[in-house]
């Protein structure tokens, strides 16, 4: 047996293990720096235990911003309401609202992708001037983007916007030229219009590709949203993040992360299964 | 074939070395790497103009000629603020200039025992509500306001409402939280913002913009945003002395620069001059900042602050705005949990939750010329 061997096939419990090998050593290493640092001074913020870690999530399930103004009657509300009430659900909804601006907005910059690669007219007009904006880092310019867009929702979404739809853009540029080109010919041939060989031809089969793309820049998108958060915000994960930092609330701030990385694997989950589900004759990872 | 065998393991050995260093990682890293040298100790501070003397020291060797002389080593290191403050709760270095504020709601409040040894100065200034249209506090409820949230800043800004009559208001104004590398570009360039509570430098650049005025600044609480240096108070209490030797370093180098900044003549505007630079200052911008500081030069200044009966009121405002805040922890009851212990031994709070002292001793001997 070797560890080293490309054709090696090792068996379903096996992978099951090693799989799960990473996070039991995380997981194991982290519970043991956190007792052992609570041993040592048993105020310790850095690191929660278990039993602060949860008492975090509850206070930030439960329990509304402590600087809002307070509801009239928070104990008699059900626990529906006042996980409703809480800041957990107040900065997903806020966060969640500003992604899917920014989500829906690269949608049309998948047509300006698309025209692109199939208009020569359009390929030269745009093709110089984004190759050039993509490269500008949008966070080194904020003060530019304060003068364009202010300082609030605005600003947050156009920063998702310039951080990632040129990267949608020229990808869906090079996905469309990648099209052979003897299949425009054919479907001009069989009597199709220009647009219906842009439609119907080109982004029909390049749009499992594009959502792919699309699902990949995810990540970016979010670091985005965080970075704009993070800059100047009344509420969000991030907002809550940078705040908490400020004291050290690592009991809240890890449930925070934890999360935010449960919502994006399912959002990514989402997509794929969409993808898969509407475009069954597409096969690649 | 003989060479692709060679290859094969060649590779086989690169893998077998990743994967042993990936799990060895963590034990290499955590290895001391000087045993038995002399002890050495980090002190951090961050850009401030009252702290930027630390720039100095290090530059000009003060800080190691006082170092040499106690048979320590001292590095100086710069960071950021927030950064500098999570570095010393854990552990990472051993003396770190912050507010009292920071200093209670930081180490103090995550259960780290923190011993001032230098109050340096108060802010007489250097923070500021800045307002435009001619904004009152009487008008900012239900308006948006521009800081960085659970600060100096806001406890700036709670003390002016306080003060103004509005303490029942503070809830409705809407607090925007923005960090501090961006506020200054985020009010001046975004004319629909009507206030912002901030600090010098950015106070300067801000006030210079037609219409923006001054409402309130911190010389209208004097003496209560207080800017320290700590030490941890177990890096003091070490078995073999390098802690008390270091914390009088730090005392010694201090009030040297102190003397050399308070001085009258064109030397001392070349020693401030190279004071600035710790920030990228210019000379006049920095005495402009100096301005609205209240430094206390000589140790002798430093000790009757910490020793007098007002800083026990004002450290109980500051105390009472981090405990209404949940600075000090969720799971605390009342601000008698974080512990606070004064020069003349009286204690603040639960005396068996002592966690942040003021201990005169440094400044006392610095005073008698005795380091």
């Amino acid at each position: 047996m070797s560890l080293l061997n490309i054709s090696a096939r090792p068996s379903r419990l096996t992978c099951w293990i090693l799989s799960w090998v990473l996070f039991a050593t995380g997981i194991s290493l982290y519970f043991y720096t956190a007792q052992r640092r609570h041993k040592e001074n048993p105020d310790d913020r850095v690191v929660p235990t278990l039993g602060q870690l949860a008492a975090g999530i509850y206070q930030a399930s439960m329990h509304p911003d402590g600087d809002e103004e307070q509801q009239p009657d928070n104990a008699a509300q059900s626990a529906i309401q006042r996980f409703r009430n809480g800041m957990l659900w107040k900065d997903t909804v806020a966060s969640s609202r500003r992604f899917l601006y920014g989500l829906a907005l690269l949608f049309p910059a998948v047509l300006l992708g698309l025209h692109m690669g199939i208009f020569p007219y359009f390929g030269v007009f745009f093709l110089r001037f984004i190759l050039f904006f993509d490269k500008i880092i949008a966070l080194s310019v904020l003060p530019i983007l304060f003068i364009a867009f202010g300082i609030d929702e605005l600003s947050k979404v156009m920063l998702i916007v310039i951080g990632v739809t040129p990267t949608i853009i020229l990808d869906t540029f090079n996905l469309s030229k990648s099209v052979p080109p003897e299949q425009l010919v054919k479907g001009f041939t069989l009597g199709a219009s220009d647009f219906d060989v842009a439609y119907r031809v080109v982004l029909k089969q390049i749009w499992p590709r594009v959502l792919n793309s699309i699902r990949l820049n995810l990540k970016p998108l979010m670091l985005f949203l965080f970075a704009g958060e993070m800059i100047a915000s009344t509420d969000g994960l991030a907002y809550r993040i940078a705040l908490l930092r400020r004291h050290m609330g690592m009991n809240i701030i890890i449930p925070y992360v934890l999360w935010v990385a449960l919502l994006l694997f399912l959002v990514d989950l989402t997509m794929r299964l969409l993808n898969k589900k509407l475009h069954p004759w597409f096969r690649e990872a | 074939m003989q060479r692709t065998r060679l290859t094969a393991h060649l590779y086989r050995s690169i893998a077998i070395i990743h994967i042993a260093l990936l799990l060895l990682a963590p034990v290499i890293l955590q290895r001391p790497l000087h045993a038995g040298e002399k002890p050495s100790f980090i002190v951090g501070w961050s850009v401030y103009v009252g702290w930027n003397p630390y720039y100095y020291m290090a530059k000009t060797g003060i800080m190691k000629k006082w170092a040499d002389k106690y048979g320590i080593a001292i590095k100086v290191q710069r960071f950021d603020y927030a950064p500098s403050l999570e570095a010393f709760v854990a552990k990472n270095i051993d003396a770190c200039a912050m507010t009292n504020m920071e200093a209670l709601d930081m180490p103090a409040a995550a259960g780290i025992d923190t011993t001032a040894i230098i109050v340096g100065d108060y802010s007489n200034g250097n923070d500021a509500v800045l307002v435009r249209n001619g904004l009152t506090f009487k008008n900012l409820p239900g308006k948006r306001l521009l800081l960085v949230e659970k600060t100096v800043s806001q406890y700036l800004f709670e003390r002016g409402m306080a003060m103004n009559g509005m303490e029942s208001q503070i809830k409705r104004v809407h607090l925007v939280n923005t960090s501090d590398s961006d506020i200054s570009a985020a009010f001046m360039t975004d004319r629909s913002q009507e206030a912002v509570v901030t600090w010098k430098p950015l106070v300067s650049q801000i006030s210079k913009q037609p219409g923006v005025t001054n409402i309130f600044n911190s010389s209208q609480i004097p003496g209560e945003i207080l800017d320290l240096t700590v030490v941890r108070t177990d890096v003091l209490n070490r078995k073999d002395g390098a802690g008390q030797n270091f914390a009088k370093a730090l005392a010694g180098a201090w009030y040297e620069t102190m003397a050399l900044m308070s001085g009258t003549g064109p030397g001392t505007d070349k020693v401030l001059a190279a004071i600035a630079e710790g920030s990228q200052d210019s000379l006049q911008s920095y005495k402009e900042q100096l301005n609205t500081t209240h430094m206390f030069y000589t140790p002798k200044a430093g000790m009757q602050l910490v020793t007098s009966p007002e800083i026990k009121q004002k450290m109980a405002l500051v105390k009472q705005f981090c405990f209404t805040h949940g600075l000090l922890g969720e799971n605390t009851k009342s601000p008698d949990d974080v512990a606070v212990r004064y020069a003349d031994g009286t204690v603040q709070g639960k005396p068996d939750r002592v966690r942040l002292r003021f201990d005169p001793m440094y400044m006392q001997l610095a005073d008698g010329s005795k380091l």
